[in-house]
């Protein structure tokens, strides 16, 4: 149990993270190899069955919510031909999906803004990395550098995931 | 640091792995297809968990809990704030509380976040007397994305909820028989000269003709002793039958929980006035709290009262009556709670007041709680219902004939009790 919300009211659904998500999954479906608007139609169902899932209390599938959107992004995002800005909206998109995660229902209101000190930093990176790929000279050599790059933070968070104590830090001691 | 104490330290909520494990097949993809979109993708997932446990609190912060119990009778309201240190937004915490056993009403508390401090709220009732504990709660901070979470240390001791009928809180004007002098008390000073004066009482025969106040019982017309603060205090043993019964462990449990609120109701009443309690639980064996009277004795009580469960093993009565004799001096006054359900516990009066201990037996009746539980209606409900109350009526005409036995059917209420014991009656049997 969380924040300020009793558990057999509706959920207030928060209408700015929402919007943002859609806008930008709608997007990406565009962009994606689907045919025939198949990809917009896909974002905007499994966006929906998300934001249901979590705002409706009582049916203990919550914690789930966060699947088809992240099912739908990673589906969309894999079969999307590389372009001019695509690789923006796929990475807006991630954080679309993380402002949207900070925005639940079931906690008090404001997640999101609570929450951008912690968004800094990947959309610090994420600029880092498209202003590089926008501005290198395009090949397959940046891809396998990002490549090793990911492959080597992916071994970092693995490290840090198995020992979270080494973000504790020492009692001051008088 | 301790670590035996210290709660957990930084833990990865489901979701964390959940986007980790995303961040990798998309980077698998990206480098199987050599196509960025996938890694693009991917960036913000892998470092959203390292990020979020970055910027959060750098050890088990310290939030303070302060909860009161209020309301009366069978209502039953927490209220009271959780407020983290300073660097913490409090919106960031996660409560969870546990209702105690023995209320019904809310499951979860309503809890009003603001960026300083957490207000909660609950209502509660309390369907019988009963006394339980709200132990403190589950805090911790959770980053707003629900990836990361790390305990906060909570320093509050269990608040205890105690509720049981009001009628004992004028129990305490009971004048008791005292069993033992007090320390350093004469016989001399028993008669007055000690102690400040109290009021004018009838005389008894018993009352030495220096205690009769002859001037009063001249006006009245009948003989009045004057009565002294020292001489109202008395000593009272509130005896707790834990031994199970044939009602079934649900019942029992339920009964056992009424009358340890009732003991603990009598004995804040009689400890008001300063008289001495004390207190046993008879299960397999006899637990104790010696006599004493103050305020450190009602914590005693309170403590034991808490503890108290209900035996699995039905010891012989003469045990008890045994035990009970090693404990307390013998004439002292004494309130048994049994529930009179079946022989064995009819037994105990008797061998306690062979042993020298007038008893008054207190019986819960658990006719309330198998009518609430029978799965009989109509005509065949009401025929039970009058069955079971000839039973249990027949149960305390046998009580009876050894010591008094009040059944006590409205828990809620205990004024039959009380006026029975200021103004005892003897009933003809037979």
């Amino acid at each position: 149990m969380s924040g300020a919300v009793a558990r057999t009211e509706r959920r207030p659904v928060r209408p700015v993270s929402l919007a943002l998500l859609l806008a930008v999954a709608i997007v990406l479906g565009f962009l994606s190899g689907f045919p025939a608007g198949l990809g917009v139609f896909l974002a905007v169902g499994l966006v929906v069955v998300g934001a249901v899932l979590r705002a409706v209390p009582g049916h203990g599938l919550a914690a789930y919510a966060p699947v088809p959107v992240l099912g739908v992004l990673l589906l969309e995002a894999s079969t999307a031909p590389v372009g001019f800005g695509t690789e923006l909206f796929a990475g807006l998109a991630g954080l679309a999906f993380l402002v949207w995660l900070a925005d639940d229902p079931a906690r008090p209101a404001g997640g999101s803004v609570r929450a951008l000190p912690a968004l800094a930093v990947p959309a610090l990176a994420l600029a880092l990395a498209w202003s590089s790929a926008l501005f290198l000279p395009t090949g397959l050599l940046p891809v396998g550098v990002a490549g090793a790059l990911l492959a080597l933070l992916v071994a970092a968070v693995a490290l840090l995931a198995g020992r979270p104590t080494v973000f504790d830090r020492e009692a001051a001691r008088s | 640091m301790n670590e035996g104490s210290s709660p957990p330290a930084l833990r990865w909520r489901p979701l964390a792995p959940l986007l980790l494990g995303a961040g990798m097949v998309l980077l698998l993809i990206a480098v199987l297809t050599r196509n960025p979109v996938p890694l693009f993708l991917g960036l913000p997932l892998l470092l959203a968990p390292v990020a979020a446990a970055s910027v959060g609190p750098r050890a088990n912060p310290p939030v303070e809990v302060a909860l009161t119990v209020e309301g009366a009778a069978a209502e039953v309201r927490l209220e009271g704030t959780v407020a983290p240190p300073p660097d913490i937004d409090a919106r960031d915490l996660v409560l969870e509380f546990s209702r105690p056993s023995g209320l019904m009403g809310e499951a979860t508390p309503r809890l009003d976040a603001s960026p300083d401090r957490v207000e909660v709220h609950a209502n509660w009732v309390a369907s019988e007397p009963t006394i339980t504990e709200v132990d403190a709660p589950r805090v911790a901070w959770q980053d707003p994305m629900g990836l990361v979470e790390r305990e906060a240390v909570v320093s509050m001791r269990p608040l205890t909820v105690s509720r049981y009928p009001p009628e004992l809180l004028r129990i305490g004007a009971v004048r008791l028989e005292r069993t033992t002098p007090l320390p350093g008390e004469t016989r001399s000073r028993r008669i007055g000269e000690s102690g400040e004066f109290h009021g004018i009482r009838p005389a008894r025969p018993e009352d030495p003709p220096r205690l009769i106040n002859w001037r009063a019982s001249a006006r009245e017309g009948r003989p009045l002793s004057n009565e002294f603060d020292l001489d109202k205090t008395g000593d009272i043993l509130l005896l707790l039958d834990a031994r199970p019964t044939s009602l079934g462990r649900q019942a029992d449990e339920r009964l056992f929980s009424i009358a340890r609120a009732a003991a603990l109701g009598i004995s804040e009443s009689f400890l008001t006035v300063k008289a001495r309690v004390g207190v046993g639980v008879f299960g397999e064996f006899l637990d104790t709290v010696p006599l004493a009277t103050g305020r450190t004795q009602r914590i005693r009580i309170e403590t034991a009262l808490k503890r108290a469960r209900l035996s699995s093993v039905a010891a012989p009565p003469e045990r008890c009556a045994i035990a009970a004799r090693r404990s307390f001096p013998p004439g002292l006054t004494t309130v048994v709670f049994s529930t009179l359900a079946d022989d064995a516990s009819v037994d105990l009066s008797p061998y306690l007041r062979h042993r020298g201990f007038p008893v008054v037996v207190l019986s819960p009746s658990p006719l309330p709680l198998l009518a609430a539980a029978s799965p009989l209606s109509g005509a065949d409900e009401a025929l039970a219902g009058r069955i079971a109350r000839l039973v249990r009526r027949n149960r305390i005409a046998q009580a009876w004939r050894e010591s008094p036995a009040i059944d006590w059917d409205d828990y809620w209420s205990l004024g039959q009790f009380v006026d029975f014991v200021r103004r005892p009656r003897i009933r003809r049997v037979g």
